[in-house]
C-alpha cells in the first residue's frame, strides 16, 4: 500500500470518524453511506514528477445505500520538464531544521539567536542598547517612544499599573498622548504630606530640552480649575500663585485631582516648552481615595492644531464639530470652533442651580438628559424662558456643524446648517393668545448617512435638526409649586441609501491611423 | 578504392558537432530552470555544472582529432579520438542517470547523445580497421 493511500488530511480526530471525510481509516461502511460528498477527492504526491500515484476518493450515489469508491491512479504529468528522477532525498521534502549539538551550537546561535535572521551573518552587529551613541556635543534629539527627562528622573505621568492604585514610576514618552486616571489613597490628616497631592511635585523638575543636555525648560503653571466639594469647576483667574494643599475646618483644600500637560516641541526633536494645566479639589474627613487623571499632549511649535473628529468620515465617540460663521456673504466665510452640547445629568437635578460643565455631543452616542424644573407662583414667565433656553442649549449654540470628520474651517460646503423648529405642546385645547410659552424639551436629530466606498464607509452628517418644544406656562395659584421635567436628547439616525455598486467604464481602445498614412494616394 | 576516408562518418561529425551546441544550452538552461524552481544546494549544483562544462571541453579535441585522423587517414589520431569518446560517454550517462534531477527533457537530450556517441564510435571503429589494414 503506497504513502498516498495512507495520507489522509480531513483525518483530524484519532478514533473518530470524521464526517464527509472519504479517506479516514476509522469510518465504517455505514458512515460512508451517510456522507454527502467528500471533503478531499484527490490525495496525490508532488504534481512535477512525471508519473505519480494518486489515491481517488468519490461517493457513489446511485448505489444504495451509497458506498465509498476507493481508486488508486496513475498520474502522468504531460510536461517535458516534468522530474523523471531524483537523485537527491530531500529535494521534494521541506528540509528539517538543524539539530543542535554542542558543535553547531555557537553557530546557530550567531545565525539565528536575533530577533531578525539576516542572510549575511558576518555582518550582523549586536545593536541592542538603547539608541545613545556616547556624543559629547548634544546632538542628540528625542525621538518617539523616548521618556522625557528631567534633572532628577523622567517626567512622571502616574497610572494605574495592575490594579487601578496610581504608580508615580510611569514615565511620559515623547510625542505619546496619553490619558490616565488612577485612584490615590488619601487621608485630611496627612494630605500635605503626601506629594502628589501637590502642585509642586508636577512642577518643581525641570524638563531637559534635549536628552543628556543642561538646557532645561521649566514647567509653567497654564491655568488653575477649582473643584468643589459637588463637582462644580470654576476657572481661577491670575495663575501665578502655586497653591499648596492646606487644611481648613475639616476639609484639605487645593490637592490635586488632575493635571494635563502641555509640551510644545520642535521638528527637530527639542522641547521648547512646557506648561500644566491643574484641577485642584478639596477632599473631607470621610474621603479616603480621591481618582486622579492625568494628560499629556503634544503641539508642534508654530501649529496649532485642531483636534479631528474622523478623517475624514466621522468616528463614533469623537465630538461633533460645530461651529460660527464669523463673517458675513460676500466674504469668504470662516468658520469659529465651538462645540456642540448637551445638557448634563447632574445629581441634584435642579435645572437652574449651578450647572457643571456641559457634555459635548460624540458622534453616534444618543444620549438623554434632564433635569427638573420647580416652579412658584413668584416667577415671571420671560425671564423663566430665556433662562431655560440658556440651560437647554447653553452659552454659545452653534449654528453650523461640519459635515466632515475633518472639515476645514475655510471649506463653507462642508459645513450643515442646524434648522431649528418649535413646536408647542397644546395640551388643553384653551389657549390664550400672547400666553407665555416655555421650553421644556430640545431634541436635536442628526441625520448622517455613509459615504465613499462600499468597502470602507465614512459617516457623513447630512442634516442637522434641533427641535425646541414649548409649553404655555399656567399661572399657579400663590404658595403652590409644580415640578415640570425639562429634558433634552440626541439622536443620531442612520440616513444611509441602500449601496449601489457603481461599475467603471469600459475600456475603450482608441486606435487613430496617423495622418498621413495613406500619404501616396491621399 | 583508394580513398579510405569515411563519408558518413565525417558527416556524423558535423552533425554531432552543431547538436552539441544545442545540448549544452539547453541543458544548462535546464540546470538553472532547475536551480529557481527547486532546491538545488550549492553541494548538488556544483558537481552537475562541473561535469557538463567538462564534457564541452573535452567535446572540442575529440571532434578535432576525429576529424584529422579521418581525412588523414591516421588511426593514432582517432585511436585518440574513440578514447575520449569514451570519456564523453561516460559523463553523459552520468547526466543521464546521476544527475540531481533528471527531468524528462534531459533523459530525451542524453539519450540522443548517447545514441550518436554509438554510432559514432562503431564508424571509427570500421574506419580504423580499414586503415591499419
Amino acid at each position: 500500500v503506497s504513502a498516498v493511500a495512507k495520507l489522509c488530511g480531513c483525518d483530524l480526530l484519532g478514533a473518530q470518524c470524521e464526517p464527509n471525510c472519504c479517506c479516514d481509516p476509522d469510518c465504517s461502511p455505514q458512515e460512508f453511506s451517510l456522507f454527502t460528498s467528500c471533503s478531499i477527492p484527490v490525495v496525490r504526491g508532488d504534481s512535477h514528477l512525471c508519473r505519480e500515484k494518486a489515491a481517488v476518493y468519490s461517493l457513489d450515489v446511485e448505489a444504495n445505500p451509497p458506498e465509498r469508491i476507493f481508486k488508486i491512479i496513475e498520474q502522468v504529468n504531460p510536461s517535458i520538464f516534468c522530474i523523471y528522477a531524483t537523485n537527491y532525498e530531500q529535494a521534494l521534502y521541506l528540509k528539517s531544521p538543524e539539530i543542535p549539538t554542542p558543535e553547531n551550537f555557537d553557530e546557530l546561535l550567531h545565525k539565528f539567536g536575533g530577533a531578525a535572521f539576516s542572510a549575511e551573518p558576518e555582518n550582523w552587529n549586536l545593536d541592542t542598547e538603547a539608541p545613545n551613541p556616547p556624543e559629547a556635543n548634544g546632538t542628540l534629539r528625542y525621538e518617539y517612544g523616548l521618556p522625557i527627562q528631567t534633572e532628577d528622573a523622567f517626567l512622571r505621568l502616574p497610572s494605574p499599573v495592575v490594579s487601578s492604585w496610581c504608580s508615580d514610576a510611569n514615565p511620559a514618552g515623547f510625542l505619546v498622548n496619553q490619558a490616565t486616571k488612577c485612584i490615590r489613597s488619601v487621608s485630611v490628616e496627612k494630605c500635605e504630606r503626601i506629594p502628589a497631592l501637590n502642585m509642586l511635585f508636577y512642577t518643581n523638575s525641570s524638563i531637559l530640552a534635549v536628552p543628556k543636555s543642561s538646557q532645561l525648560v521649566n514647567v509653567s503653571v497654564q491655568s488653575m480649575v477649582v473643584q468643589s466639594l459637588n463637582g462644580m469647576r470654576t476657572l481661577l483667574k491670575g495663575n501665578d500663585v502655586l497653591r499648596l494643599p492646606v487644611v481648613l475646618d475639616g476639609l484639605c483644600l487645593n490637592i490635586v485631582l488632575g493635571v494635563t500637560y502641555h509640551i510644545t516641541y520642535t521638528a527637530t526633536g527639542e522641547i521648547t516648552e512646557a506648561a500644566a494645566s491643574f484641577v485642584l479639589g478639596a477632599i473631607s474627613k470621610e474621603t479616603l481615595s480621591i481618582q486622579q487623571s492625568f494628560q499629556i499632549t503634544f503641539t508642534q511649535v508654530n501649529t496649532k492644531p485642531v483636534p479631528l473628529s474622523g478623517n475624514p468620515g466621522y468616528v463614533v465617540g469623537l465630538p461633533v464639530r460645530a461651529g460660527f460663521r464669523l463673517q458675513e456673504y460676500p466674504f469668504p466665510a470662516e468658520f469659529g470652533h465651538s462645540q456642540l452640547s448637551i445638557l448634563p445629568s447632574t445629581s441634584h437635578q435642579d435645572c437652574l442651580a449651578a450647572q457643571a460643565a456641559r457634555a459635548p455631543v460624540r458622534f453616534g452616542y444618543n444620549i438623554m438628559s434632564g433635569c427638573k424644573l420647580r416652579i412658584t407662583a413668584a416667577m415671571k414667565c420671560q425671564p423663566l424662558a430665556h433662562t431655560l433656553l440658556d440651560v437647554l442649549k447653553g452659552q454659545n449654540f452653534p449654528e453650523y456643524v461640519a459635515s466632515f470628520g475633518n472639515s476645514q474651517a475655510q471649506d463653507v460646503l462642508d459645513w450643515v446648517p442646524i434648522t431649528h423648529t418649535v413646536i408647542s405642546e397644546q395640551r388643553i385645547s384653551t389657549t390664550l393668545q400672547g400666553s407665555c410659552q416655555i421650553p421644556v424639551s430640545l431634541g436635536i436629530e442628526v441625520k448622517w448617512t455613509k459615504y465613499g466606498s462600499l468597502v470602507n464607509p465614512q459617516a457623513r452628517i447630512v442634516n442637522v435638526t434641533a427641535t425646541l418644544t414649548t409649553t404655555t406656562l399656567r399661572q399657579l395659584p400663590p404658595g403652590r409649586e409644580r415640578i415640570i421635567p425639562v429634558t433634552s436628547s440626541v439622536v443620531f439616525t442612520d440616513i444611509s441609501a441602500p449601496a449601489e455598486p457603481g461599475y467603471k467604464a469600459l475600456p475603450t481602445i482608441n486606435i487613430k491611423l496617423p495622418f498621413d498614412f495613406f500619404y501616396p494616394f491621399v | 578504392s583508394s580513398q579510405l576516408s569515411s563519408l558518413p562518418l565525417q558527416i556524423l561529425f558535423y552533425v554531432t558537432g552543431i547538436y552539441y551546441i544545442f545540448y549544452f544550452l539547453a541543458t544548462l538552461a535546464m540546470i538553472i530552470y532547475k536551480s529557481q524552481v527547486f532546491s538545488y544546494p550549492d553541494d548538488f549544483l556544483a558537481p552537475d555544472l562541473a561535469v557538463l562544462f567538462l564534457m564541452a571541453i573535452l567535446e572540442v579535441p575529440r571532434l578535432y582529432l576525429g576529424c584529422k585522423g579521418n581525412l588523414q587517414e591516421e588511426e593514432a589520431a582517432l585511436g585518440l579520438s574513440l578514447g575520449l569518446t569514451v570519456g564523453s560517454v561516460l559523463l553523459a550517462v552520468y547526466l543521464l542517470a546521476w544527475q540531481t534531477y533528471v527531468l524528462w527533457a534531459d533523459v530525451l537530450l542524453n539519450a540522443l547523445l548517447l545514441s550518436a556517441y554509438g554510432l559514432e564510435s562503431g564508424l571509427k571503429v570500421t574506419a580504423i580497421a580499414a586503415f591499419v589494414s
